[in-house]
This record gives structure tokens, C-alpha cells and sequence, in this order.
């Protein structure tokens, strides 16, 4: 029996097929029969991968590939991981700067930090790549296509204490 | 048609900014041409966007428009390996190759094309919509667990597209009180988080430039190559164009359909497993599908819109409401009394795309070289991009936690071997599908089962998962003689 990542996600796929399913009962007919009709399919495919998953044999399972982008294998498992999980909260870290900071402020620091503590450059090149995406940024997307841009909570709580 | 043209090139480059919003912005300026500047104009502008769009597909594996994902699937393996100038040499060959052949299906299928589209119904086109998601689902997985697993995908996609307010009853659906999903989930952000982050946390884990260790200045060889790749898979970028252009020409189905529908033509004509087996790997023939596809459709696409005022899809939508500007009735008119101006669209269509090519190849190598920049250095601008793409869609918040969202979905998605085109599919065409759906069992009951042309089409997709199968065995068994 082998429970892998994949094994979970057909079981996730199962549990937002039922989810809708029960919340597609208490709609009208016309409205709920699309998602009731996917929702089906997907609960009878995702059980049969799992079904597959669990006890289909071990040829069958390796011999599935995909066309499309995989990720690189020549990292050692851990090392990615381990990346991975650094590049995830890099992200995740830039969306909470905007969240906090705004785009204006949160795109120069998340450029500058990148730069600076992740890739470790010199302080000429950061500063220089942080300006250049602060002209990009201004230039093209508040000067010239005139995006507004929320100021971020922060500024906006400083704002309504009457300091900003 | 110059300035349309240069305008739409950085659009096309620059992720989510769309060429339908930009085609939406540049209205105001044509209330003081005349016709024979304005559409010049507008649609030179948005008759390049997908051919530049291609090259951050490439590149960064971020897509430029919505229209252009399907290219980042080979392309961007292609950079990886370092083979980024003949990728782009091949896509924007190929989209030349295909805006040539759209135009010119444009000049010549006016008056053919009518009863055609007359002639499919909303039951006819809830199973255009169920054989273009077959097609890809079957294809885009090798052996019977690729293709549940691409069928799933799919379905999935289909799901996620039901985010919202539904369309003919108005009932809000899996919004958890959020008023921002009320009006779906914004297309944009959530391709950019599927297909842009997995890449980018790859590209992060590498810890190498995007084309790997491959020297800088070794990436320009490749562009003739690529250039010589489109005529040496001719046919195929032929049959890919017309794809984009049957497909241009149907209301409501446009580009992202046209590339994936070519894309899943290109892997199909993969003549051994092994030849399979490559795509989405760096195949050059799935660069060159999409790209041919997604300009042909251009051309056509005017054709619904200029000849019985339908317009195909958003980007038509505004271009008609510039023509009641210019005080055109789009209609029999167009193909009488304004006839030249329907053919100078046609020019227009073909000059401005080979001027974009032109421009583009002589740039090429040094846009090639931008794959040997290391990754640690081209990661925080890719991550901007993404965030300030995302975030124009709807010019709010929502937009980044969609991004990251789908970001997370579209890492464990390539991270489990669960194919991400046929999703992106999905989620397309799953209102298209439902609202098709609707009138069918309003308009017809039951009944609409069993109209021919349903029951045709129906029988093609299912005869499209069989022949995957069956081609599948033919192959082994033909390997296993040669073998």
C-alpha cells in the first residue's frame, strides 16, 4: 500500500467534489446540474486514482507521465526541500509586504532584500537594480498606465490615526 | 498601424496587461481618425500582442497574455536547455506563418463562413467545448493514468471556473461571503500563479541561470534553427493555423482554446512513444503549434465580428464598439460599400506582423542571452512582474492571494504529475460550457441529445480517447517489429 502526495491530492480532489455536491443539493435544478455533473465525474475519477494509487501495481503507476513542465531532478532531495520552502516564503513574504507596505514601498525593499540577504550581491548592484525597478515601476505602471496602487495597511492605519 | 504595432508589442511582453484592456484604453484616442487610421491603429496593436506575448512564455515561463500559456509548456524547457534563441526563432516564425494564413482565411472565407456558424447551436457547442477539453486532457497524459489524470485536471477546471455569480439564475456559488469572487476568478493572476511560480521556485532551487550553465552568446545559434524548424514541420504549422482559424472564427472560443486544441494536434503528431514522451520537455514542435495557432485566429476571428456583427471574444467586442464610433454598422456593408476597409484589416493584420517578426528577430540574440542572467538576479524582477501582472487584472488585493493561491496548486500539481493544460482548459470553457449547457436544456429539453450534429461530435471525442489508446498500441506494436 503506498500513500504518496499525489494519493493526497485525489483525496482533496474527493473532498471538494463531495463538498460541492452537498451544497449543489440545495440549488435549483438548472444552476446546480454543471457543478453536480463535473462534481460526480470528479469524485468517481479521483476515487479511481486512489483506488489505482492504493493497490494498482507498481508498473502501471511508474509508467504514467505527463506533458508538461517538471521539476528538476539533479538537486539532492533535501537541499530542495529546503529551497523550495525558502523560495515559497519569499513569495509569501512579498505578498505580505505589499499587503502591509503597498506596492510603491514593498517592490524597491522586496528587490533590495532579494538582492541583498537571499542572492548576496554587492551593495552597487542591488542598489542599482533596486532603482532601476523603482523607474520601471513608477515610469510604466503609475506615470504612464496611471494604476492606482493601495497605499497598504500600515500607511492607511497611520492615515486614519491622523499621521500619516 | 506603427505605433498600434510598437504599443502592442510591450503589451504583449509585459504579463496582464491584457490586449483587450489596452484595445479598451486606445479607444478614446481613434474619435478623430477616420476609419482607414483607426482600425489600422487598433488592430495593429492587438494583432501583435500574442506574437510578442510568446517570448516571456519562453523565456520566464511566465505568460505574457492568456493566449499565449500554451507556449511556456515546451517553450521554456526549451531555455532551460539552453535553446532559447531557436524557441523563440520557431514561435515567432510560426506566429508570421499563422498570421499570414489567418489573414488570408479572413480575405477569403467571408462569404463561406456564415452557414457555418449558423449552422452550430448551443447544443452543438456545450460538445465543441467537451471534444477541445478531451483532446487535451487525453493528450496532455501518457498511458491510462496520464489520461484520468488529465481528465481530472480538467474537471477541475471546470469547478473552479463555477467561482461566482452564476450567470442565468444570478445564485452566488463558492464564494465563502467574499464579495471579490462574486464576478469569478480573474483569469490572469490565476494563470500567471499556475504556470509562473512552480517555475520560478524551480528556477530558485537550481540556483543557476534559467538556460543553466549553458556560455552566453551560444544561445543566438539556435535562432535559424528555429526559424528552419517551422518550414522543416511545415504542415504542421499549416494545420495548426487553420486550427486557430476554425476555432478563431466560432463565437466565444478564441485563443486560449486555439492554443491548446493545436497543442494537443502537435503531440498527436508524435509518431513514436519516445517522440511523445519529449513533449513538455523542450519539443520544438509544441512551440510551434501554439504559436502558428494563436495569430491565425486573429485574422479570423474578424470574421463573425465584421461580417454578422458577433463579436468572438472580448477583444472583438471593444473593435465593435469602435466601429459604431467611426459610424460603421458591422454587417453586409462591410462586404459592399466598405469592402476596401475590410481588406486594408486583412493587410493591416499581415504587415503588422511581419514588421513585429522583423523587429523581433533582429533583437533576438540579445533577448535569448536574458536566459544566461543568473537566476538569483532575474528571480526578484520575474516575482514583480507576476505580482504587478496579477494584480491589474482587477487592481486589487484579491488578485495576489489568487496568485499565490494557484501558485501553491500549480507547484503540487507539476510536483504530483498532474498535467496543469488541461486545468487552464477547464477553467476557460467551464462557463462557457455551463451557459451552453443552460440554453440547450431550456431552449430544447432533453431532446438536444439527440440532434446529429451532437451526437457527431460526441462520437469524435469519444472516438478521440479510443484512438489515443488504440494509436498507443499500434506504436508498441510497431517499435516492438522494428525492434
Amino acid at each position: 500500500m503506498r500513500v504518496s502526495g499525489k494519493f493526497l491530492m485525489s483525496l482533496c480532489l474527493m473532498a471538494i467534489a463531495v463538498g460541492v455536491m452537498i451544497t449543489g443539493m440545495k440549488w435549483p435544478f438548472r444552476t446546480a446540474l454543471f457543478p453536480l455533473m463535473v462534481s460526480i465525474f470528479l469524485f468517481m475519477g479521483a476515487l479511481a486514482d486512489c483506488l489505482l494509487d492504493l493497490f494498482g501495481s507498481k508498473e502501471v503507476v511508474s509508467k504514467q507521465g505527463i506533458v508538461d513542465f517538471q521539476l528538476s531532478d539533479d538537486i539532492d532531495p533535501a537541499i530542495a526541500t529546503r529551497r523550495t520552502l525558502v523560495a515559497f516564503a519569499w513569495i509569501i513574504g512579498f505578498f505580505f509586504l505589499i499587503l502591509l507596505l503597498g506596492f510603491s514601498v514593498a517592490l524597491p525593499l522586496m528587490v533590495f532584500l532579494f538582492l541583498k540577504v537571499q542572492a548576496k550581491e554587492r551593495w552597487g548592484i542591488s542598489l542599482l537594480l533596486t532603482g532601476s525597478a523603482l523607474v520601471f515601476f513608477n515610469g510604466l505602471f503609475v506615470w504612464l498606465l496611471n494604476i492606482p496602487f493601495p497605499a497598504g495597511w500600515i500607511f492607511e492605519g497611520l492615515k486614519m490615526l491622523g499621521l500619516g | 498601424m506603427l505605433l498600434g504595432s510598437a504599443i502592442g508589442f510591450w503589451v504583449g511582453i509585459l504579463p496582464g496587461i491584457g490586449g483587450s484592456a489596452t484595445l479598451a484604453l486606445m479607444i478614446p484616442f481613434i474619435y478623430k481618425m477616420t476609419p482607414q487610421e483607426a482600425f489600422p491603429f487598433l488592430l495593429g496593436m492587438h494583432s501583435v500582442v500574442s506574437t510578442t506575448g510568446d517570448i516571456t512564455s519562453v523565456l520566464f515561463g511566465i505568460p505574457g497574455e492568456a493566449t499565449t500559456v500554451a507556449t511556456v509548456v515546451d517553450g521554456y524547457p526549451m531555455a532551460k536547455k539552453g535553446e532559447a534563441g531557436r524557441a523563440l526563432g520557431a514561435v515567432l516564425m510560426s506566429s508570421l506563418v499563422g498570421a499570414l494564413i489567418g489573414a488570408g482565411f479572413m480575405a477569403f472565407s467571408i462569404p463561406v463562413v456564415r452557414p457555418l456558424v449558423l449552422a452550430l447551436g448551443s447544443p452543438e457547442m456545450f460538445m465543441v467545448v467537451l471534444l477541445g477539453l478531451t483532446c487535451i486532457a487525453t493528450l496532455s497524459g501518457q498511458g491510462k493514468r496520464g489520461v484520468l489524470l488529465g481528465l481530472l485536471s480538467g474537471g477541475f477546471g471546470f469547478l473552479c471556473s463555477l467561482v461566482g455569480q452564476e450567470r442565468q439564475a444570478g445564485i452566488i456559488r463558492f464564494t465563502f461571503g467574499q464579495l471579490y469572487l462574486w464576478n469569478e476568478l480573474p483569469l490572469i493572476p490565476v494563470v500567471v500563479g499556475l504556470f509562473a511560480l512552480p517555475e520560478i521556485v524551480d528556477l530558485f532551487v537550481r540556483g543557476t541561470a534559467i538556460a543553466g550553465h549553458v556560455s552566453y552568446g551560444n544561445l543566438s545559434k539556435g535562432v535559424k534553427d528555429g526559424v528552419r524548424d517551422t518550414f522543416r514541420y511545415f504542415w504542421l504549422t499549416i494545420r495548426c493555423s487553420l486550427i486557430g482559424s476554425f476555432i478563431g472564427i466560432l463565437p466565444g472560443l478564441g485563443g486560449a482554446v486555439a492554443q491548446w486544441v493545436s497543442y494537443a494536434h502537435a503531440v498527436q503528431s508524435a509518431k513514436t512513444l519516445e517522440e511523445r514522451a519529449g513533449f513538455g520537455k523542450g519539443d520544438v514542435r509544441g512551440v510551434l503549434g501554439p504559436g502558428a495557432a494563436n495569430n491565425s485566429k486573429e485574422g479570423a476571428g474578424l470574421i463573425p465580428t465584421v461580417a454578422f456583427g458577433i463579436p468572438g471574444n472580448s477583444g472583438m467586442a471593444i473593435l465593435l464598439g469602435a466601429f459604431f464610433l467611426l459610424g460603421l454598422i458591422p454587417g453586409p456593408d462591410m462586404l459592399t460599400k466598405h469592402l476596401t476597409l475590410t481588406y486594408s484589416m486583412v493587410w493591416t493584420i499581415a504587415l503588422s506582423n511581419i514588421v513585429v517578426v522583423a523587429v523581433c528577430l533582429l533583437f533576438i540574440n540579445r533577448i535569448a542571452n536574458l536566459t544566461t542572467i543568473r537566476g538569483n538576479l532575474l528571480i526578484p524582477f520575474i516575482l514583480f512582474l507576476c505580482f504587478i501582472g496579477a494584480y491589474t487584472s482587477n487592481n486589487h488585493i484579491g488578485d495576489l492571494i489568487v496568485l499565490v493561491l494557484f501558485g501553491g496548486i500549480g507547484y503540487f500539481m507539476v510536483r504530483f504529475h498532474w498535467p496543469r493544460p488541461p486545468f487552464i482548459l477547464g477553467f476557460i470553457l467551464g462557463r462557457l460550457a455551463e451557459n451552453y449547457l443552460y440554453v440547450s436544456i431550456s431552449r430544447y429539453g432533453a431532446s438536444w441529445l439527440y440532434r446529429p450534429k451532437v451526437i457527431i461530435i460526441f462520437l469524435i471525442a469519444v472516438a478521440f480517447v479510443l484512438y489515443h489508446f488504440f494509436q498507443k498500441k499500434t506504436l508498441k506494436m510497431e517499435e516492438s517489429n522494428e525492434g
